[in-house]
C-alpha cells in the first residue's frame, strides 16, 4: 500500500502546488478582488430596508465567498495539469519514483488547501463586515462556510478531471457549466416535474435536463445561506451527509482524472 | 542473470509513430531501434536534430509509450517506481518551477524519492557544490541563466545517487568551462560504477568520454560499437600538403580519386593510402614542393555526415 500511495510523495506535490499559488500574484489578485466584492455588500446594505442591513451583508457574503472560491477552483484547476505539461516541468516529476495518480492527488490536495485558505480569509472578512452591520456570527455560519469549502473543493475535482484531457479554455467552460448547473439542479428538477414548460415541450431539452439531474452533483446541498439567515439550525447529521455526498462525487471525478492522466504521452 | 551482467538499458525493435492533427499525418520518429547499454559504461547516443534521440529517451523513461517494441531498464519495467528510484534523468532543455530556489527545487525532488530530510539536505549541498551552484543556493530559478538551469538539471538527475543516468543533451547551453565540468562529472559517474546513457549532436562530447556510441539517423540506428573500433574500421587515408601544384598534376591526382582543397598558397590532397607513392611521384614530376605527408583517420564528424547523407539519400 505504501508503494501505491505515499503520503510523502503526495505531500511534496501538494505542498509545492500550495506554495506556487501563494507566490502567484494572480491568486493574490483574485483574493483581493473577492474581498472587495464582499465589501461591496456594505454599499448594498445601505439600500436595504432599515434593520435588514446585516441580512443583506450575510446573504450577499455567502454568495460572494462561494462564487470567488468556485472561480479560483476553475481557473487554477484548469491550469493545474496543463501548465505542468506546457512548461515541461512534468518531465522531471513523472520520471521520478512517483505514481501518476499520486501526482494528480497531490495537485488536487494542494489546490484544495489553497481554496481552504481563500474561503477562510473571505470568511473572516465577511464576519467582520457582518459584525460592523450589527449581525451575529455563530456556529451555524461557520457550518455554512464549511459547506462552501466542500462545494468549491468539489468544483476543483471537476476542473482537475477536465484538465486531465482537455485544454484550459474547455476545462474552464465545462467546469463553470457544471458549477452553474449544479447550483440549479433543484430548479431543473422542479421544471422536469411540471406539467408544462421547456422540458415538457422539447424532448431534447428534457433529455439534457434529466441527464444533468442524474449525472451532475446537486451543489445546492452545500448552500445553506437561507437556512442560516432564518435561524434554522444546520444539524451535524446534515453536515455528515454533505461530506459523504462531496466525497463520493469527488472520488468519481478523481478516478476519471487519474484514468485519463495515466494514459497521456508527454511529447 | 546477475545484477552486474544485466544490461542497464535494452531497446528491442523500438518504434514510435506520432499521429498529427486528426491522425491523417503520421510521423515515424523511431523505427525499429535495437540497443543494449552495458552496466558501468558511458554510452553516447549520437544523431542530428530530429533523429529520434529525445523520443527514444522519453520512451526509456516512460514519458511516452512505444508504438511497438520493448524496453527493459535495469532489468525491469520503467513503469515500476522501484526501477525509477534507481534512475536519474535530465530532459532536453529542462524546465523547473521558477518560483523556487535551487535548494527548494532539489528538496522537492528529494522528497519524491522519499529521502530522509537530513540525508536530503546533505546531498543537496554536495550536489550544488558539484555543479558549481553553491553560491546560488537560495536564489530563485527565474534569476538563473540557461547554463545554470542546465546545472540544476544535472543535480536533480543525481539527487538519489542513481545507478543509471539518462541525460538528454547534457552539455547544451553550457559555456566551454561548464562543458568541461559536466564531462568530468560524467566520467566520475563511470568511476563510481554508474552507467551513463547520454545523447548529443555535438561530436566532441562523444569522442572524449564515451566507451561506446550508437549513431541514430532518421529514427534508425545505423552504427553501434566502441568508438575507436568504429573509426578504425574505416579505411585509413593519407593527407599531403604541397605548394605550386600545376594543373596537369591536379588532373593526375584527381584521376587517383584524390580530394583537393586549396588553403591559401597550399593545396591539401586527401587520398587512399595505397595511392600515396603514385601521388608523391606525380607531385615531384610536376615540380611541386611537398611540405607534409600525414596519415589521415576518418573523423567521427566525417563518418556522421556520411551516414546522415546516405540515410537522406536512401529516403529520397
Amino acid at each position: 500500500m505504501a508503494d501505491i500511495v505515499s503520503t510523502v510523495r503526495i505531500g511534496a506535490v501538494a505542498r509545492n502546488t500550495f506554495r506556487e499559488a501563494l507566490r502567484n500574484r494572480a491568486f493574490m489578485g483574485l483574493v483581493a478582488f473577492s474581498i472587495a466584492f464582499i465589501l461591496l455588500s456594505l454599499a448594498l446594505s445601505e439600500m436595504a430596508v432599515v434593520g435588514q442591513e446585516a441580512r443583506v451583508v450575510q446573504s450577499f457574503g455567502f454568495f460572494a465567498i462561494s462564487l470567488a472560491g468556485a472561480i479560483t477552483a476553475v481557473v487554477m484547476g484548469a491550469l493545474l495539469v496543463y501548465k505542468e505539461i506546457e512548461r515541461k516541468t512534468i518531465y522531471t516529476i513523472v520520471s521520478k519514483p512517483i505514481h501518476r495518480h499520486e501526482f494528480i492527488i497531490g495537485k488536487l490536495f494542494g489546490l484544495i488547501g489553497i481554496l481552504i485558505v481563500q474561503v477562510a480569509i473571505l470568511g473572516i472578512v465577511w464576519a467582520m463586515v457582518t459584525s460592523i452591520q450589527g449581525g451575529d456570527v455563530g456556529a451555524e455560519h461557520l457550518k455554512g462556510i464549511a459547506l462552501i469549502v466542500l462545494e468549491v473543493s468539489l468544483v476543483a475535482c471537476v476542473a482537475v478531471m477536465f484538465s486531465a484531457f482537455s485544454s484550459p479554455v474547455l476545462t474552464g467552460l465545462f467546469s463553470l457549466g457544471v458549477f452553474a448547473t449544479g447550483r440549479l439542479i433543484p430548479l431543473i428538477e422542479e421544471m422536469l416535474s411540471a406539467n408544462r414548460g421547456l422540458f415538457v415541450e422539447n424532448a431534447f431539452a428534457r433529455f439534457v435536463g434529466e441527464a444533468a439531474v442524474t449525472v451532475l452533483p446537486d451543489l445546492s446541498v452545500f448552500n445553506v445561506s437561507q437556512q442560516v439567515l432564518l435561524g434554522v439550525p444546520v444539524h451535524l447529521s446534515y453536515m455528515g451527509e454533505a461530506i459523504v455526498y462531496a466525497l463520493a462525487y469527488g472520488l468519481v471525478f478523481l478516478v476519471i482524472a487519474i484514468w485519463a492522466f495515466e494514459r497521456r504521452d508527454f511529447i | 542473470m546477475s545484477e552486474a551482467s544485466t544490461p542497464a538499458l535494452v531497446f528491442k525493435g523500438l518504434e514510435k509513430e506520432f499521429k498529427l492533427g486528426l491522425g491523417l499525418t503520421r510521423v515515424h520518429a523511431v523505427r525499429g531501434v535495437d540497443l543494449e547499454v552495458q552496466p558501468g559504461e558511458i554510452f553516447g547516443y549520437l544523431g542530428p536534430n530530429g533523429a529520434g534521440k529525445t523520443t527514444s529517451m522519453k520512451m526509456a523513461m516512460g514519458l511516452i509509450q512505444p508504438t511497438a517494441g520493448s524496453i527493459r531498464v535495469l532489468g525491469g519495467d520503467i513503469a515500476d517506481p522501484a526501477i525509477r528510484r534507481r534512475i536519474g534523468y535530465l530532459p532536453e532543455h529542462p524546465f523547473f518551477y521558477d518560483y523556487l530556489t535551487a535548494f527548494e527545487i532539489l528538496d522537492f525532488y528529494g522528497q519524491l524519492y522519499e529521502l530522509p530530510r537530513k540525508a536530503r539536505r546533505k546531498r543537496i549541498d554536495s550536489l550544488l557544490e558539484l555543479v558549481g551552484l553553491a553560491h546560488a543556493r537560495d536564489r530563485t530559478l527565474r534569476r538563473f541563466s540557461k547554463g545554470m538551469l542546465q546545472r540544476v538539471g544535472i543535480a536533480q538527475a543525481l539527487i538519489a545517487d542513481p545507478d543509471l543516468v539518462i541525460l538528454d543533451e547534457p552539455l547544451s547551453g553550457l559555456d566551454p568551462m561548464g562543458r568541461r565540468e559536466v564531462r568530468n562529472i560524467i566520467v566520475s559517474l563511470r568511476e563510481q560504477g554508474k552507467t551513463v546513457f547520454f545523447s548529443t549532436h555535438i561530436l566532441n562530447d562523444i569522442e572524449t568520454i564515451c566507451d561506446r556510441v550508437a549513431m541514430i539517423v532518421e529514427g534508425q540506428v545505423v552504427r553501434v560499437g566502441p568508438l575507436a573500433e568504429m573509426l578504425r574500421s574505416e579505411s585509413m587515408g593519407v593527407e599531403i600538403v604541397a605548394h605550386e601544384v600545376a594543373d596537369g598534376t591536379r588532373e593526375r591526382l584527381e584521376s587517383l580519386g584524390a580530394g583537393l582543397e586549396v588553403v591559401g598558397l597550399a593545396t591539401r590532397i586527401r587520398l587512399a593510402g595505397e595511392h600515396q607513392a603514385t601521388a608523391l611521384q606525380a607531385l615531384m614530376e610536376g615540380g611541386a614542393s611537398v611540405t607534409h605527408v600525414n596519415p589521415h583517420r576518418v573523423s567521427l564528424e566525417e563518418l556522421f555526415v556520411r551516414e546522415a547523407a546516405e540515410a537522406g539519400g536512401a529516403d529520397g
